[in-house]
């Protein structure tokens, strides 16, 4: 008996779902680039890439934390404090040590601090077995208080030429440095996923702790380390939007929060855990950052900007929803 | 094959009793079919009456397909008699048939998604009126037939939009649709959830009692009892009997199905004890779950826990493996003792745990196979390279050995457990114990919810393992399974163990009474 074709339904409408956000973001583009021509232009082309590179790095962020059931709320005032905190490292160890010394420093002082962040983020969900979405308002709320105190509530200037040329103006590899970085980063985010036992674990723990944990799987410290690598994430972010804006900011990620669970959970990671690769928040982040370049070219209001956010996030818990339905 | 039991295959059965006087609708005698070399059906006999539910029981590739493929016309018969509606039948279409009035539900739809329910309905025969569709009339009918069937369904709904019982539903009309005296359903529930389910018998119940002959082939217990008027059992394309249901139990049905006696059911497991692999000694949990339990397991053979449900069976071993914490005991594998450990501490020193729930605990229902059975052995170098990277061809052909070996029914290696049976989770989660070298083996209720040739196969796993040396543990609240699969019986009642029995005194009786004298006593006592 062809058992198989019981399922070939069911194959059929995921493969449709897989291709509808590619669909998606291609005819915004597309839809975008008929009313205004200029959507379509090289320039604007490296610049849907280089901000969506940006917004990449906190969508993947949450697809970590998402993969494990969690999100992570935090990733906004990580940026924030890293901005701030890496921006006076930086222009400190450049007075002292000159340029390459201060960039260096910014960098693992940038790094450290969402490290940090996310281990506090971890220890609370695994270890304090506080739910994440509580866990990482309160965090939140907490380092995004700190970057405006330690900052006194005003942008750090005097940035090395060096860290905002090499980390924004420069190309590597033909591409704007931001986007070079985010395909790196991303490359090695798959692999760690899909390729590595501790990615596995992630997905095992977030389809089911009580299996993983029976398995002999060492939930909490993966869970942790879940929000270490959110943490991480998000602070590589962090340091290359402060390096785009060419200043430390206090308010830097405050926006971005919602944005980011929208970006990872339209392009195919799920609120129940388990599931979404590295696409997600690839994918993601081009159609959040392309409605909102497109949006700006047509000069629609700015403040409008949450609600398309807003609705994307509804879009993705949909579809989803949809995926789920189909198992 | 022999026979296993001398029943006689021709019972003469006492019919439903709209049945009593009515000859068969139709009748097969001496049935023979070969498939090239291969010999599907031999000298098979059948026949339905009108007004009866004729249940068809047996293995896949028993010839259940091949006897209805013959039945409406799609595969021709190489000797023998069919006889339809008194007629003696030569040669039958299946067009002819359905004209007849045969309708078969097969399990593949052949629905067309795109077009509507009624476009479905009338595919292939619309009415016409002056040589153009007769739309009004097609609907008006369509609808008598789905009100009578008492089916909450728009005829101009599309199929691609129905759920799946829906469109079994419209599957079922479109077989009533044309005049229709025999309706043939094959697993008809084997996609549909239980309230789904509920509703389907409902109906075939109806139809029954309009004086439809139906066939209806299932393997669920539940479904026979409910709806069966007789049962007939075939196995390796032979009939094997026709049993009235009353005189049909389950393990008889299984018996006459399996070809094993009820002895045979469960494997003959040689008995070789080796080394005492894990020693418990007086382990106590918390709440009282156990009090000062004590036993030991060897190398080579199989010790049942028996008790009912709560008596602390599955919790002792839950205990063993580090999912629940003691208070008190000991717990030695190989001869060395275990502090405060858990999951992972005993998977290291040789421990396999498969919980009872295996939905979840067991599995975790949206990865892969092959990350489900590969679970427990990420750190092993087969799977890993020092634990990190992981090597995924090895997993891979690991999957397909497994799916091979437990005989996994999956759609590909790419399946996640949630697409699978109940018998093949099952099987899915068995297989993580032979994802890495363990000595131990401790299974919690580990035919529950499966189906019967699940089971088998997973008694087959069993017997392997104790017969190639390893210990194995089976709690089991169902007392056939842990009497005949253990060398040594222990029986447990609230926390306590109450008795060990071995070899002859291992009876149904005296496991009975250790289950319940004490609350006897007890009860005694009240009354003096």
């Amino acid at each position: 008996m062809p058992k198989s074709l019981e399922h070939t339904p069911i194959r059929q409408r995921d493969a449709l779902l897989q291709l509808a956000l590619p669909v998606i973001t291609l005819g915004m583009f597309v839809g975008f680039g008929l009313v205004e021509p200029a959507m379509l232009s090289a320039a604007n082309v490296a610049n849907v890439l280089k901000q969506g590179a940006l917004f990449f790095f906190l969508a993947a962020a949450q697809l970590v934390a998402l993969i494990t059931r969690g999100f992570d709320l935090s990733v906004g005032a990580c940026v924030s404090l890293v901005s701030v905190v890496a921006s006076m490292a930086m222009t400190t160890v450049t007075v002292a040590a000159g340029p390459i010394a201060g960039v260096a420093a910014g960098i693992a002082t940038g790094l450290l601090v969402g490290a940090v962040i996310g281990a506090i983020n971890g220890a609370l969900v695994a270890y304090g077995k506080i739910n994440p979405f509580v866990a990482t308002l309160a965090t939140m709320s907490i380092f995004g208080g700190l970057s405006t105190t330690i900052s006194g509530g005003f942008p750090i200037f005097d940035l090395p030429r060096t860290f905002t040329f090499a980390f924004n103006e420069a190309w590597w590899l033909f591409l704007p440095a931001p986007v070079t970085m985010a395909v790196l980063v991303g490359m090695a985010l798959h692999f760690v996923l899909s390729s590595t036992a501790p990615g596995r674990v992630l997905y095992l723990l977030g389809d089911s702790p009580a299996a993983a944990h029976a398995a002999g799987l060492r939930v909490r410290l993966h869970l942790c380390l879940a929000y270490v690598a959110s943490g991480l994430l998000a602070a590589l972010g962090g340091l290359l939007m402060t390096a785009q804006i060419g200043s430390g900011e206090p308010n830097l990620g405050t926006n971005l929060v919602l944005g980011s669970i929208a970006a990872a959970v339209v392009g195919g990671a799920s609120l129940r855990g388990g599931k979404g690769t590295v696409l997600a928040p690839a994918l993601g982040s081009l159609l959040v950052i392309g409605l909102s370049v497109g949006m700006n070219l047509l000069q629609i209001n700015g403040q409008l900007q949450p609600v398309v956010i807003g609705a994307i996030l509804i879009l993705g818990a949909a579809f989803d929803l949809l995926r789920a339905r189909t198992r | 094959m022999m026979p296993v039991l001398s029943l006689d295959t021709t019972l003469p059965c006492e019919p439903g009793s709209q049945g009593k006087a009515a000859r068969p609708l139709l009748q097969l005698d001496g049935i023979c079919k070969s498939f090239g070399g291969f010999q599907a059906l031999t000298d098979v006999t059948f026949d339905l009456r009108p007004g009866e539910v004729h249940v068809l029981f047996g293995e896949n590739g028993a010839g259940k397909s091949t006897l209805i493929q013959i039945l409406c016309g799609v595969q021709k018969f190489d000797s023998g008699r069919y006889e339809l509606f008194g007629q003696d039948i030569a040669g039958l279409s299946p067009a002819e048939a359905r004209r007849r009035g045969i309708s078969v539900v097969f399990q593949e739809f052949s629905l067309i998604p795109e077009m509507t329910v009624e476009e479905n309905l009338y595919l292939g025969h619309e009415l016409t009126r002056a040589g153009r569709l007769d739309k009004s009339e097609m609907r008006t009918r369509v609808r008598v037939v789905l009100d009578r069937l008492g089916f909450d369904l728009s005829p101009a709904a599309r199929v691609s939009g129905l759920r799946r019982a829906q469109q079994q539903m419209v599957e079922i009309a479109k077989a009533l649709l044309l005049e229709c005296r025999v309706l043939v359903l094959d697993e008809p529930t084997a996609s549909l959830t239980d309230h789904e389910a509920g509703q389907l018998l409902a109906m075939v119940e109806q139809l029954r009692g309009e004086g439809l002959g139906i066939i209806y082939v299932s393997h669920r217990m539940a479904e026979i009892d409910r709806l069966a008027d007789r049962i007939t059992v075939l196995r390796d394309g032979r009939h094997i009997a026709t049993l009235p249901r009353e005189r049909a139990s389950h393990g008889e049905l299984v018996e006459l199905m399996t070809g094993r006696t009820f002895e045979k059911f469960y494997p003959e497991i040689r008995r070789d004890p080796g080394p005492v692999r894990l020693r418990i000694e007086g382990l106590s949990l918390p709440r009282g779950l156990a009090k000062n339990v004590s036993f030991e397991v060897r190398g080579g053979e199989v010790l049942g826990l028996a008790g009912l449900a709560g008596c602390g069976k599955s919790e002792v071993i839950r205990a063993a493996f580090g999912l629940e914490k003691s208070s008190g005991g000991k717990i030695e594998i190989g001869g060395r003792r275990l502090y405060h450990h858990g999951p992972r501490e005993a998977i290291a020193a040789g421990i396999c745990y498969l919980p009872s729930d295996r939905s979840r605990e067991g599995l975790a229902m949206h990865q892969s196979i092959g990350a489900n059975a590969t679970m427990a052995a990420l750190d092993v170098p087969k799977f890993s390279r020092r634990g990190f990277g992981l090597r995924l061809k090895a997993e891979r052909a690991f999957t397909s050995e497994i799916v091979d070996r437990l005989k996994i029914r999956t759609p590909d290696l790419d399946a996640t457990p949630d697409q699978l049976s109940g018998g093949n989770k099952q099987k899915v989660m068995i297989a993580r114990g032979m994802s890495r070298d363990f000595d131990i083996y401790l299974f919690d209720e580990p035919t529950v919810g499966v189906d019967v040739q699940a089971k088998l196969q997973i008694y087959d796993v069993i017997k392997a393992l104790a017969e190639s040396g390893k210990a194995v543990v089976v709690a089991s609240s169902e007392l056939a399974e842990v009497l005949h699969l253990s060398h040594r019986l222990l029986v447990m009642r609230e926390g306590r163990i109450v008795g060990l029995l071995e070899g002859a005194e291992a009876t149904e009786d005296a496991v009975l009474s250790l289950f319940f004298d004490k609350r006897a006593a007890k009860e005694e006592r009240g009354i003096r």
